[in-house]
């Protein structure tokens, strides 16, 4: 047999290439951003070692046998839940949440390894053969999988990364073939709890809504009934919830929803950021020399708020060249997907695309007003170091299935 | 995979090409077309500009005295993002303030940034700054600050030609925002608000780079673009010192009004209304006792009575029937009218006296009621008013300080309108010696004698000369429009000598007589229906060159002669020998004499 020592079909340059870009600017912009805060001024040393140790991870994962990721995804699913159990005992509280585990110097987030693990776990249960995703049954032990780490961040609490899971596993599923209908079983609760704490008029509101979507989707009366019963049920106990929390923690979830009820908090944020982005015009102001950044005005804008300083600094170039390579990493990784014949690895990569994609959506969405401030990082560019691990080990999953893409199935 | 997956890839590549295209719409609509709006929000950001107040220019009088300077005062202020409001209590303690005050004023305050210090009291006493000083650790956001207040270090009060300052109102804010910023002073009345735009000068600004947390991190282009501040212009005021303290210490205790105008100039010497109040409680805090104390005085001594009080002229009006009817041919100097103690049209108007037969001089010199009841039936309403409009009456001097009253000169078509066509010619008698529908403001007296001093001429009176230049060190002087009346000239002979006589001859003011300088006058009582009658005088001195024209209202006073004219000679004086006289005379003896050289009294 010939064989094929053409690198393009070793290494996705359509993935890779994109990636180390994105690392770069972060890195430039950490730089810039940190450079006049005295508390930060090592951060960019620690990005730059994270981004070494990222590299050998990459070479690592690349090239060890595809089929490893299948058998370690049952072992890394359980590990992840004694993880996201165990900081909640014994965590480090960051910025209100419970969610880091110390790890002698380093301190890492269980909620990012699970990531890995949960997408692992999700298209191993999914891609078995006597798997229908048209069957309670089985829906009902997705969702359960996908859940059991959601409802572990939510008690720490962390919002973004649970709105992450909740939204990828839910784009596996949609990967799967999961109906119409059990989308909104699934979408339902969520948007029936949050109405709950808009008050009664809404919350009766998405139940009627939720009532004549279902009655048109399916005739199955104790179904629908049972659909409805739990969404009551859940929305009485959400208001519930709400009503006994200190007021320290409902103003907390009032300005998550409605950033512009504190000004001085969320809503400063978000004004400042758009100030910055705004101000950078066509050519931006130049590599270190944008005062938003400089002056310190976005507050920790080396993490969530990154691209702020990339869009102050070099303008609108610089912030569509960060969309556009955004754009062509994950549209790849989607046709990658697309094309893997193998179901596993087909649903592995759907979800690396979900994760990162979501990840790209809230961040940028937050920083130029379209979305409320939901504190998530953008993938290879924020500051972090377990945030790039975890991204690279993803991306060298993908890079991985490609290179042998050709044994598959 | 089967073909419902193809549709979700198609449906996923969707998303994707959404998100980004609406990414990069936005990222457009906000880096290239509002580009201009979040720059200029991020400039304003980092550059904070620290406004530089200028020193507000002061008040010299006509001698360069100084009237009215800037004396420094500290004032306690609080920046409330540093605040702590637990102080609260104490703060009110230290400063005497009901409890709750600085509470207040933080509620009022809290529409502006946290960042900028709020003034809580000016002109705290220096016990209050030492210790704020030794507490400051345990005072975050207390601080104080030197700031200048009026000083009025002459002695004179001028409350009513000097005004006063006040924080700026919010409805004034609103119409000049781009100069003013809220709590700053701006001239209430008096010259401080006629000529506020000469004396605040040009604020400057210091530009300063800041962090997110406002502290300071440097100065904005090297101080490139900062702008100086400029002084404001010091005033020479037309006022004399001298004149203006004896006309305040004449009239302490009245209730009433006096105006000197230079003749020649239209340069208002001195201007008093009585009871006057002290400007020293404006200058900074003003408390609400003080307030509620002059506001509820019943003489009212807010009210500007040189300006505002209207008054019927009594005899004082007299010259200018002498005037119009000279002027007009309707008699001459020879004119004769026998007085026998009054006259009779429809019912009998009295006079003080039977003055026999006498000319336009001697009835000026006399008052004589009877003469000047002839005479308005040969001038006629319109006429008088005619020439009253000339002299100033009936309307606005057009004084370039504050409020004034216009008061009223009826004529012919007044009465028409109330009684028709018919109206009885009897009310012309009691007009015709300035009694009845007729009244007058003190300043428009003064005008009308300086106008018949200088023989028909004299400029818009104003209490301003000019301001000091810098550069030069000279005086500019500020131009004033020109009156002239169509009188004329030959008649003013005959009318001064009949107010010489008044003082010199066998007049009504022949106690005021001066070897010195020869003043010449007319006395007026004005009827009032509700009390004493108003005592008036109007005159000027030297009778030659007259260099001082003055008008005295003393309110419920009684006879003119007895309670007016003297306070216009002590004025005249006064101004004559720059405050030689009278009340400096001890004074300058002591300082005479401490040179050596013989005093010869």
């Amino acid at each position: 047999m010939r064989i094929d020592y053409n690198i393009k079909d070793k290494i996705d340059f359509f993935i890779v290439i994109p990636v180390v870009l994105l690392t770069l600017i972060g890195l430039i912009s950490i730089y810039s951003s940190t450079y006049n805060n005295p508390l930060t001024q090592n951060n960019f040393e620690k990005q730059l070692y994270f981004v070494i140790v990222s590299f050998f991870l990459f070479l690592i994962i690349h090239f060890i046998p595809t089929n490893t990721f299948k058998i370690i995804s049952i072992p890394s699913y359980v590990f992840a839940i004694i993880l996201l159990l165990l900081v909640l005992v014994i965590g480090k509280k960051v910025s209100g949440a419970k969610s880091w585990l110390g790890l002698g110097v380093f301190g890492f987030q269980p909620s990012e390894f699970a990531k890995i693990a949960t997408i692992l776990m999700l298209s191993n249960f999914l891609s078995r053969t006597n798997n229908n995703i048209d069957s309670i049954k089985d829906i009902v032990s997705a969702l359960t999988i996908g859940f059991i780490p959601v409802a572990l961040i939510l008690l720490e609490p962390d919002m973004g990364s649970s709105i992450i899971f909740f939204f990828f596993i839910l784009i596996i599923l949609f990967w799967k073939g999961l109906s119409v209908l059990w989308l909104i079983v699934v979408i339902s609760p969520g948007v029936v709890a949050l109405s709950a704490i808009f008050g009664t008029t809404v919350f009766i509101l998405s139940l009627i809504l939720l009532l004549i979507i279902l009655f048109l989707l399916n005739k199955d009366l104790f179904f629908n009934g049972s659909v409805f019963a739990l969404n009551l049920a859940l929305g009485f106990f959400t208001d519930y919830i709400y009503n006994i929390l200190s007021p320290h923690q409902q103003a907390r979830i009032n300005s998550f929803l409605d950033p512009s009820s504190d000004p001085l908090g969320t809503g400063y944020n978000s004004i400042q950021a758009m100030v910055a982005v705004g101000s950078g015009g066509l050519f931006g102001k130049g590599f270190m020399s944008g005062n938003q950044t400089q002056l310190q005005y976005i507050p920790e804008q080396w993490t969530d708020f990154i691209f702020c300083a990339i869009s102050e600094e070099f303008g609108f170039i610089g912030s569509i060249t960060v969309i556009i390579l955004f754009m062509i990493l994950l549209g790849r990784i989607l046709r990658n997907a697309a094309n893997n014949r193998d179901e596993f690895l087909s649903l592995t990569q759907i979800g690396i695309f979900a994760v990162l994609f979501i990840h790209f959506l809230i961040n940028v969405g937050m920083v130029i007003g379209l979305i409320p401030i939901i504190g998530v990082p953008l993938p290879f560019v924020s500051y972090g170091g377990s945030s790039l691990m975890v991204n690279v080990i993803m991306i060298s999953i993908a890079s991985n299935i490609y290179r042998t893409r050709k044994n598959q199935a | 995979m089967s073909k419902i997956s193809l549709n979700r890839k198609a449906i996923l590549f969707g998303v994707l090409f959404s998100v980004s295209v609406i990414f990069l719409i936005r990222l457009f609509q906000i880096q290239i077309i509002n580009q201009k709006t979040y720059d200029e929000i991020s400039s304003g950001n980092s550059v904070k500009a620290i406004e530089q107040i200028p020193f507000r220019g002061v008040f010299y009088d006509r001698n360069l005295n100084l009237l009215v300077d800037n004396i420094p005062a500290y004032t306690l202020q609080i920046t409330p993002a540093d605040y702590d409001t637990s102080l609260n209590k104490i703060l009110d303690a230290v400063l005497d303030f009901k409890e709750g005050t600085i509470a207040n004023i933080l509620l009022r305050n809290r529409i502006y940034s946290k960042y900028v210090p709020i003034r809580i009291k000016r002109g705290i006493d220096f016990k209050v700054v030492s210790w704020l000083e030794e507490n400051s650790n345990y005072l975050p956001g207390v601080d104080y600050i030197v700031e200048m207040q009026r000083g009025y270090p002459f002695g004179v009060m001028g409350s009513h030609v000097f005004g006063y300052s006040k924080e700026i109102s919010p409805k004034q804010y609103q119409l000049e925002k781009d100069y003013y910023r809220p709590g700053d002073y701006v001239g209430h009345n008096g010259i401080e608000k006629a000529y506020e735009v000469d004396l605040r000068g040009q604020k400057g600004f210091k530009y300063v780079l800041v962090d997110s947390k406002r502290k300071e991190i440097g100065r904005y282009k090297d101080g490139l673009v900062d702008r100086e501040s400029i002084k404001g212009k010091d005033l020479v005021l037309s006022i004399d010192g001298y004149a203006q303290r004896t006309a305040e210490e004449e009239m302490k205790g009245k209730k009433g009004a006096i105006v000197a105008i230079e003749p020649a100039t239209g340069e208002i010497l001195a201007l008093v209304s009585s009871p006057e109040y002290d400007l020293n409680q404006f200058s900074y805090v003003t408390t609400k006792e003080f307030l509620d104390q002059i506001n509820n005085d019943p003489n009212n001594p807010l009210f500007n009575r040189a300006t505002m009080s209207l008054k019927p002229p009594g005899s004082t009006f007299k010259i200018l029937a002498a005037l119009a009817a000279l002027d007009m041919g309707v008699i001459n100097e020879n004119t004769v009218y026998h007085c026998g103690g009054g006259f009779t049209f429809g019912r009998f108007f009295k006079c003080h006296d039977s003055h026999g037969s006498l000319n336009v001089v001697h009835a000026i010199e006399k008052s004589c009621n009877t003469f000047f009841y002839n005479l308005i039936y040969k001038i006629g309403l319109n006429n008088l008013k005619r020439y009253a409009l000339e002299y100033g009456f009936s309307k606005k001097t057009g004084i370039d300080i504050g409020e004034e009253a216009a008061g009223l000169i009826t004529d012919e078509s007044y009465y028409e309108k109330i009684y028709g066509k018919n109206w009885p010619r009897s009310i012309m008698a009691s007009l015709g010696i300035g009694q009845g529908e007729i009244s007058v403001t003190p300043l428009q007296l003064a005008y009308y004698t300086a106008i018949t001093a200088n023989n028909g001429v004299s400029y818009k009176p104003h209490v301003v000369k000019g301001y000091l230049d810098n550069k030069t060190g000279g005086i500019k002087n500020l131009e004033f429009p020109i009156t002239k009346t169509s009188v004329k000239k030959e008649v003013f002979k005959f009318v001064k000598e009949g107010m010489f006589l008044v003082v010199n001859g066998n007049g009504t003011a022949t106690h005021i007589r001066s070897n010195e300088f020869k003043i010449a006058g007319k006395t007026g009582t004005a009827q009032n229906p509700h009390g004493k009658d108003h005592a008036l005088f109007i005159g000027f001195a030297p009778f030659e060159n007259p260099k001082i024209a003055i008008a005295v209202v003393v309110e419920n006073a009684g006879f003119g002669g007895t309670h007016a004219a003297p306070i216009a000679k002590k004025v005249i004086e006064s101004y004559l020998t720059k405050g030689k006289s009278d009340l400096n005379k001890n004074e300058m003896f002591t300082q005479l004499n401490s040179t050596g050289e013989v005093i010869a009294d």
